[in-house]
């Protein structure tokens, strides 16, 4: 038995899809691409999969991360070419690969984000005041929390969380692109940074576009 | 190929899953190469229409052939809507993201009658007429089959043609039908000219109905092409017939999310009160090699996890055994779990037994139906207190510790003693568990019972007979819940309105169309959902239209009225039904098929055949 890390992307219509849903379509997945999966023991086997972090509904990511542990002597990109063979559109295996972190060393992800807006000026007079709420020392926001077994509503200063931001405006688009911080102890879903500032601002966007493209362990090195 | 506009409100949305299609195995065709484009429409969520296996089957009939794609239409949750209409963003189908109006084919299934608001409500969202009347083109044809479609008066108005009975082969006569008719640049007329001369096909604008001062039916007048009576289809092989090799795999979690195979079509049984029992013969099986090789091709084409041997009784299969034997070798091996719902407890065997526990443990059920004996004689559910008892039994031995009973309340001749008798067999379940020195020590027994209330519907022996009142039901209700004495039995009743108007529906005409409309206009949708029905707006749209909803469902009916359902033809003669009826009424219980064909009549479709009576 050994562990394969697949690094996998999900673009498209199959952003859409809940992380509890690509757990589902993934243990599908390898049934189809008859992978030689090492099943767990018990009175309910099924084949191992995990999952290194979680991403929000509706943003898309290149880099997700799923590690199966299989049987056997198929090499990595015989299970890498068999699962993309069996995939639905908009979730790719990019590699594969023996893990070299554990999911615990994950400190905090890269993210892109396009913020559309009705127009050129409304996108600037976001991005200056965005500009200046993220060099302040504090900008508050609620996230829901667990006290115990409650689920409570806490407040949190998102500038400890972030790690790096810069916004760029182009017509009536503002890119933005910053490092959060990720993980199971501390994570800030960007959606909540862009609601935060829009919130503070007064401003609110067409449309949205997020992606998340690095995770980045404590280290500072890229999570494979 | 989703636009943008809708990519914007999916962000605003609860489960945007349901909205964008991908899914695995969903067939993507250039639209430009295809002749006939064919929206197959399920009038409820995602969730409830992805598990429905007609969907599965008559998707994949379409896109079979090269110059046809069939694509799925889901109803849009309330949020969804809301949004479509404040962005003008019309309905579309979840293959090409196209909106409905373009497509040439509209087709609805007809799963249960509380889903017609949907429909009207789909095809405003598409900005599609909805009376057939108004759409004065050859296209979008607006279609529908399935089981309500056996008495569809009610959607008269709204549906160009109904497709009665199995669609596998009468769905690709219509896709063929319309792709002539185009080509030729014929007119609407000309199409359903030709369609309502073949058999499966109903086109209800032919047929012109009058009405006696009581509002009964004086005479229904076929003109045009339509035949007296159109007749339903029926495949005749079922083993011969198109089964999918492939079912799409929602990517999002559904109700039913598993292979499901068809192992039989049509019922040995005669149970007077369903539906599914009638129109659906003659009984005709697959071999259990049909079966195995299907379930197979499908586990392998959709990695899922599960089979479901899916019919209206499992256990009459006659190649269960074989089957189960055969297929468990391999469903193991793979962690496969085989699943058989709709089990009797009068031919649940120790083998079935055995072999069930060889599979993953689930809940149990069973369905007495009726809590006395006399009753369910009545109703010919033929299964007696004993077979009862010796299945839970086994189950309790087995290591079941839970059991759900499903019972009906309501039913024709029904007394109070009937609905206690519910309870007391609810007990007596109870009380055999706690027999069983086997039993697993520190655990107690759960027993739930499902009490719903009874719909008379066309084409069953209680066609002609009244539905309690909602006070009645009510009552009994009540009854039954003050009846049962322990923390041991759970008990889950309907709704009464919702049931009333399932009533009313079931056995409508065509006057109801107009009240439909009027109920959607004032926002009724997702009727068959509790937290979306609105009673009091159905209740103001009967006011308006001046028609008393009771006419429909409280009333009996002779045996020398028209119904509203008589010029279609399902097979089972209307003096075997009036026979049965009559026997309920003495409380006598017709044999199943096999023991003795009851000449229900429907073998006459398909040339005398019928799979029941093979075996004598």
């Amino acid at each position: 038995m050994r562990a394969v890390r697949l690094n996998f992307s999900k673009t498209g219509r199959a952003i859409y899809i809940s992380h509890l849903d690509i757990n589902r379509m993934m243990t599908r997945a390898v049934r189809r691409a008859r992978l030689p999966m090492w099943y767990t023991e018990g009175f309910n086997p099924h084949p191992y999969l995990t999952f290194a972090l979680p991403l929000s509904l509706g943003q898309s990511s290149d880099c997700e991360y799923m590690d199966i542990r299989i049987e056997g002597d198929m090499t990595d990109g015989e299970v890498m070419d068999r699962l993309n063979a069996v995939l639905p559109e908009g979730v790719k295996i990019l590699s594969a690969a023996a893990p070299v972190h554990d999911a615990k060393e994950i400190e905090k992800a890269q993210y892109f984000v396009k913020l559309i807006f009705a127009d050129s000026e409304k996108a600037e007079n976001f991005c200056e005041k965005a500009r200046e709420l993220a060099d302040g020392e504090e900008l508050l926001a609620e996230k829901r929390g667990k006290k115990g077994h409650r689920k409570v509503m806490k407040q949190i200063n998102l500038i400890d969380y972030i790690y790096d931001l810069k916004f760029t405006t182009a017509k009536n688009i503002v890119n933005i692109q910053c490092v959060l911080a990720a993980g199971s102890t501390n994570n800030l879903n960007p959606t909540l940074l862009v609601e935060t500032l829009e919130k503070a601002i007064g401003a609110e966007h067409e449309m949205q576009y997020i992606v998340r493209r690095k995770l980045i362990t404590k280290n500072n090195e890229i999570f494979k | 190929m989703i636009s943008q506009k809708i990519e914007k409100i999916l962000q605003e949305v609860q489960k945007p899953g349901r909205y964008v299609g991908g899914e695995l195995n969903s067939v993507i065709k250039d639209k430009s190469k295809t002749d006939v484009r064919y929206a197959f429409c399920f009038p409820d969520t995602y969730e409830i229409g992805m598990s429905h296996l007609g969907m599965k089957i008559l998707y994949s009939v379409v896109n079979r052939l090269d110059y046809a794609w069939c694509e799925r239409v889901f109803a849009p949750d309330v949020d969804m809507e809301e949004k479509m209409r404040e962005n003008g963003i019309k309905l579309w189908a979840l293959e090409s993201g196209d909106p409905l109006d373009e497509f040439d084919l509209i087709g609805f299934t007809l799963q249960y009658e509380l889903s017609y608001t949907n429909i009207l409500n789909m095809l405003d969202l598409s900005g599609i007429p909805l009376y057939s009347k108004d759409r004065a083109e050859l296209a979008p044809l607006v279609v529908a089959g399935g089981p309500c479609a056996c008495n569809a008066e009610p959607l008269a108005d709204f549906i160009d043609i109904f497709m009665l009975g199995d669609g596998e082969e009468t769905t690709v006569q219509l896709v063929d039908l319309i792709r002539k008719h185009k080509k030729l640049g014929s007119s609407k007329l000309e199409l359903l000219r030709e369609a309502a001369k073949l058999k499966g096909f109903y086109v209800p604008s032919f047929y012109d109905i009058e009405y006696n001062d009581d509002g009964t039916i004086r005479s229904v007048t076929p003109k045009e092409t339509a035949p007296e009576k159109a007749v339903k289809a029926i495949v005749e092989d079922m083993n011969k017939v198109y089964y999918p090799e492939s079912f799409v795999v929602p990517s999002i979690e559904v109700v039913h999310d598993r292979v499901t195979a068809e192992i039989f079509r049509g019922c040995i049984r005669g149970c007077r009160f369903c539906q599914a029992g009638f129109i659906y013969r003659p009984i005709r099986e697959k071999t259990p090699e049909v079966v195995e090789e299907q379930c197979r091709t499908l586990c392998e084409a959709t990695g899922y996890e599960e089979i479901s041997l899916c019919s209206l009784s499992t256990s009459d299969y006659t190649g269960l055994q074989p089957l189960l034997t055969s297929m468990l070798k391999w469903t193991t091996e793979d962690n496969i779990n085989v699943a058989l719902p709709s089990l009797r407890v009068d031919n649940f065997s120790d083998e079935l037994m055995e072999k069930l526990t060889e599979v993953r443990r689930s809940s149990l059920t069973f369905a007495p139906e009726a809590g006395t004996q006399r009753l369910r004689d009545a109703i010919n559910k033929n299964v007696t207190y004993d077979d009862v008892m010796k299945t839970v039994r086994m189950a309790f031995s087995g290591g079941w510790t839970s059991v759900k009973l499903y019972f009906m309340i309501g039913l024709p001749t029904e007394t109070m003693e009937d609905v206690e008798g519910i309870a007391q067999l609810g007990q007596q379940v109870v009380d055999e568990f706690y027999r069983n020195p086997d039993r697993p020590k520190g655990k107690g027994v759960q027993v739930s019972i499902s009490a719903s209330s009874f719909v008379p519907k066309p084409f069953t022996p209680f066609q002609w007979e009244p539905q309690d009142t909602m006070e009645e039901l009510e009552e009994k209700q009540k009854h039954l819940y003050e009846s049962v004495t322990t923390k041991k039995i759970k008990i889950s009743t309907h709704l009464t309105p919702t049931s009333f108007l399932e009533g009313v529906l079931a056995r409508g005409d065509r006057k109801l169309s107009k009240v439909i409309e009027l109920a959607w206009r004032k926002g009724c949708k997702f009727d068959s959902w509790d937290d979306h029905f609105m009673f009091d707006k159905w209740t103001q749209a009967f006011e308006e239209a001046g028609i008393d909803p009771s006419f429909y469902a409280n009333r009996r009916r002779s045996f020398d009225e028209i119904l509203p359902w008589d010029h279609l033809d399902y097979g089972i003669s209307k003096k075997f039904l009036m026979n049965e009826n009559k026997k309920a009424h003495e409380s006598v219980t017709t044999p199943h098929c096999r023991i003795k064909c009851a000449g229900c009549g429907a073998n006459r479709l398909n040339g005398g055949k019928c799979d029941a009576r093979s075996e004598a």
